[in-house]
């Protein structure tokens, strides 16, 4: 009997040393923060934090008295420090680990990722399953002051809509904070990020309910092309197709879309991409570097506008499957010389290639790698295979008449 | 503890005042009727259901004899018809005296050939007269004799045999026990006809002197274990038994935890069963149910019905039976720590959702929860006492206390009713009464734990209450056997059942000897069979 009560303190005790999780809150003490956004002030981060108000989100009768979201602001000569200012205006202290979005301002970027990272990466409250993004032309406290309308939370509606989106149309890319981490410190690679766009003329309104209560709201967000890193340094955007074109190679692309012009006539053939694969390698001869991209593409036939097509035959397959393949090689040859010529950086990953099949070469090439690659002779090939037409044969325009 | 456990042993060794009146009971029967007769109404304070019936029998009805019984105990027809009859009547009939008789001759005649009655034995001191007369024999005593005879002719009115109420099954025997042992030892007779069957009564309690039997198969049962069994219940001194629940609190293993290591059953046929695994029943008079010892934890997973189905939907129907056990042990503390300590854990729309459900609510998680439980603790406990005929009206209150009326007054959340209300569900799904009652207390305390520690305060008090488990022992048996220790031939019962065919062994820790219960492999055609 003793001796059980000995046992039963030392382990009362030892439960103790357990209460690394001492922490209790309840679910009514949290600011559940969906979206952060840093931005420039003067030298200090200004730090935007989007927190949801759960009694509108979840109101049974739809709300509409409040917004669903609410932000708070606070400055700060590091993130940290801000975030924790921010107990003086809100009345709960914030909760990060639901966070969806994280919106970098275009100035910061330029500067370099590298002390905002540092923050994230080490707070135990955040976890890495949220959405990194760069403010394109607006600021970043402007991204995540937009009222949506689908989403009740922006925040939602900007990771969702990434996601779809990174599925259905291979120009965006979704990034979350450890990849964004592990692209900028490798060597010969480079990271990307997704630019997000405030699009509206009257901004004031974005914030406001009036906004959603449009069938087409005034302000709106819009995902556009892709920031270009110099290790964590933007140094420059993508279009579309260049986005699309990086994707391709790093074999990012799920499911999108491609245009062949018709053989004989206006108008085109849109191939819908159903699989891809991406086969990046460089390789050393004569002790200069050679890269090979090889796609393989699948596709269907998504939408056709030619008349005089005939898709019974397999030839015309064959010379679709040939056109499309023409297409996708000028695609990403063009943005291969964009990267040679004008970015001189290699953001592809070439020099990734090079490192895991010419270690020795690499060590010697590493320092001045991105003055190497803009010489570097890359071939491209790619091989498109038509799966199926779709639930139709030949195209109804082949009937009508002009 | 120990001052307690002390205090509760030195009232152990007082001494029963009862005692005293056994020694004096001893004395032997005199050769004086009517001095026997005094005596009898004396010690039992003249009591009126003692009927004291005087005649005169023999062949020229010289000789004085006395009926004593109890009224109410006896079938007053039977006595009518084979003894008064036998003894007034028959008697003329019977050739009794070729020799001139001795007194022991004329008693063997009474016996041999007067009295038509099955259970008979003799008397002759005034302790073996008293417990015969209150335990339903008719006491025949006959002047000039210090010998008396014991006839038992047991009757009065018992409860007959009715359905089972707390174990009921969808397919299967109907049938339960009643009050009478000896109506539930012969149903289990029924159940079990080989002569391997054997029942050893005693009676227990100073005062009640109950009848209390063991039951068990001779060939399968283990030898230690009904040698142990009947040493425990010898060891009992008290001054009455008057239900199971008495036997089971004075030789159970282990008094201070909340799973209960003895089995109790009120079916007959789960009785039976639990004896050819080797188990041991033990039945009490006046009590409708049976103990069945040694008692596993898995035990209380098991119904009669899983063994009267097809085994794929038995499998199906424990696995169910084991999650509701962890759901109504772990319920509201998973709630509460998941809610208070790790928000993270959720999907953000639920967070959000339970967060607006929360706005509002005064108490913290764990006072929520609490008020919950307490209230549903007490609806229930006034459903077991209260008149049968209030009942609806109670059942009304209830769902608006534990109901939507609670979350309109913004004193809980309505996820915290669900979280209840499954809870409350779950802890019925367990199938042993007893076990859910275990279930019942120890909720209380992982709430605790949770609210207190999160997470880590379930893990460590899951930790401690396996510990626990494993450290019961029933009648020398492992509790948590087969599952620790481990034994994979036993795994075929606990959380799968397999096919009867597969079934051909006893649990192992409970039998030493004839483990083999059947020679059939698997029901094939004969040609299918490989030899």
């Amino acid at each position: 009997m003793k001796r059980a009560i000995h046992l039963f303190i030392i382990m009362f005790l030892l439960l103790n040393l357990l209460t690394g999780c001492w922490n209790r809150r309840e679910l009514n003490e949290l600011a559940i923060t969906v979206g952060l956004a840093i931005d420039k002030s003067d030298d200090e981060f200004l730090v935007t934090a989007q927190v949801v108000n759960p009694g509108q989100v979840a109101a049974k009768q739809g709300g509409g008295q409040k917004t669903p979201v609410t932000t708070y602001q606070e400055k700060g000569s590091t993130v940290f420090e801000a975030i924790r200012r921010m107990t003086t205006r809100s009345p709960r202290k914030l909760f990060f680990p639901h966070l969806r979005i994280f919106v970098i301002s275009e100035e910061i970027a330029e500067e370099g990722l590298g002390r905002t990272l540092d923050f994230i990466s080490r707070e135990h409250e955040l976890r890495t399953d949220f959405y990194i993004i760069v403010a394109k032309d607006t600021r970043a406290e402007n991204v995540l002051e937009v009222m949506t309308g689908l989403e009740d939370i922006p925040a939602n509606k900007l990771f969702s809509s990434l996601e779809a989106s990174e599925r259905a149309w291979a120009p965006t890319m979704a990034v979350t904070v450890d990849e964004l981490t592990t692209d900028i410190v490798t060597k010969g690679k480079h990271p990307h990020l997704t630019g997000i766009q405030v699009i509206g003329e009257n901004r004031r309104i974005g914030g406001r309910l009036e906004n959603v209560q449009e069938i087409e709201p005034d302000v709106k967000l819009k995902y556009s092309g892709m920031a270009v890193f110099k290790e964590d340094k933007l140094i420059g955007w993508l279009d579309e197709e260049g986005s699309k074109a990086v994707n391709y190679v790093q074999e990012n692309v799920i499911s999108t879309l491609g245009e062949v012009p018709c053989p004989e006539e206006k108008g085109k053939v849109a191939i819908e991409v159903i699989r891809t694969k991406a086969d990046l390698k460089g390789r050393v001869e004569d002790g200069l570097p050679k890269g090979t991209v090889k796609i393989q593409v699948e596709g269907n036939v998504g939408d056709v506008q030619c008349k005089k097509l005939d898709l019974t035959k397999t030839k015309t397959i064959d010379d679709l499957e040939k056109r499309a393949e023409k297409k996708i090689e000028k695609l990403i040859e063009s943005t291969i010389t964009l990267a040679q010529e004008e970015f001189k950086l290699d953001f592809f990953g070439f020099g990734d290639a090079i490192h895991r099949s010419n270690p020795d070469y690499w060590k010697k090439a590493e320092k001045d790698w991105d003055e190497k690659f803009t010489d570097m002779p890359i071939e491209v090939e790619a091989v498109v295979e038509i799966r199926r037409l779709g639930t139709i044969g030949n195209s109804p325009l082949e009937k009508i008449k002009d | 503890m120990r001052r307690i456990k002390k205090s509760l042993k030195n009232r152990r060794s007082q001494s029963l005042p009862t005692q005293n009146d056994e020694i004096k009971n001893k004395e032997h029967l005199t050769g004086n009727l009517k001095e026997n007769i005094q005596k009898v109404k004396e010690e039992t304070g003249n009591s009126d259901d003692i009927i004291v019936r005087e005649i005169r029998t023999g062949k020229e009805r010289k000789l004085n004899a006395a009926l004593i019984y109890t009224d109410g105990l006896i079938d007053n027809r039977s006595i009518q018809d084979f003894i008064l009859e036998s003894l007034m009547f028959d008697i003329q009939d019977i050739e009794t005296d070729k020799k001139p008789s001795s007194k022991e001759n004329q008693l063997q005649q009474l016996k041999d050939s007067v009295l038509a009655v099955g259970d008979l034995k003799d008397i002759t001191d005034y302790n073996t007269l008293f417990t015969s007369l209150l335990s339903g024999h008719v006491i025949l005593l006959l002047d000039g004799y210090t010998q008396g005879f014991a006839i038992g002719m047991k009757g009065g009115k018992v409860r007959g045999v009715s359905e089972a109420t707390t174990e009921s099954t969808v397919r299967g025997p109907k049938e339960a026990y009643s009050e009478s042992l000896r109506t539930n030892t012969s149903l289990l007779r029924r159940k079990v006809n080989d002569r391997n069957l054997w029942l050893e009564t005693k009676k227990i309690g100073t005062v009640t002197k109950t009848d209390v039997s063991i039951a068990y198969i001779k060939n399968i049962a283990n030898d230690k274990v009904v040698e142990e069994v009947r040493q425990r219940l010898d060891r009992i001194e008290i001054d009455g038994i008057l239900e199971t629940g008495y036997i089971e609190e004075l030789i159970q293993d282990e008094t201070y935890t909340p799973f209960p290591t003895i089995f109790t059953t009120e079916r007959p046929d789960v009785t039976a069963a639990n004896l050819l695994e080797g188990r041991i029943a033990i039945f009490v008079d006046g009590a409708p149910h049976c103990l069945i010892v040694p008692a596993l934890f898995v035990q209380f997973f098991q119904t009669a019905d899983d063994y009267y189905q097809r085994a794929d939907i038995v499998t199906l129907l424990r696995i169910l039976r084991f999650i509701g056990f962890f759901i109504a042990l772990l319920g509201p503390s998973l709630y509460i720590a998941i809610t208070t300590f790790h928000q993270e854990m959720l999907p953000t729309p639920l967070l959000i959702n339970l967060a607006a459900q929360r706005e509002g609510v005064p108490f913290p998680a764990f006072i929520e929860a609490l008020l919950m439980e307490v209230t549903f603790e007490i609806l229930r406990e006034a459903g077991v006492r209260m008149p049968r005929t209030i009942g609806q009206a109670v059942s009304i209150v209830g769902t608006l206390v534990i109901g939507t009326a609670a979350v309109d007054a913004g004193i809980v959340s309505a996820a915290m009713v669900i979280v209840v209300a499954i809870t409350a569900i779950s802890s019925f799904i367990v199938s042993s009464f007893n076990l859910s009652i275990s279930v019942r207390m120890l909720r209380f305390v992982f709430m605790g734990l949770a609210a207190s520690f999160g997470l880590f305060g379930i893990s460590i008090g899951l930790l401690a209450l396996t510990l626990h488990l494993c450290s019961l022992r029933s009648f020398g048996v492992p509790y948590m056997s087969p599952l620790a220790p481990f034994n994979m031939e036993g795994q075929k019962d606990v959380l799968i059942r397999f096919p009867r065919w597969a079934l051909f062994s006893r649990p192992r820790l409970i039998n030493q000897k004839n483990l083999k219960r059947e020679d059939v492999s698997s029901p094939k055609p004969e040609s299918q069979k490989r030899k």
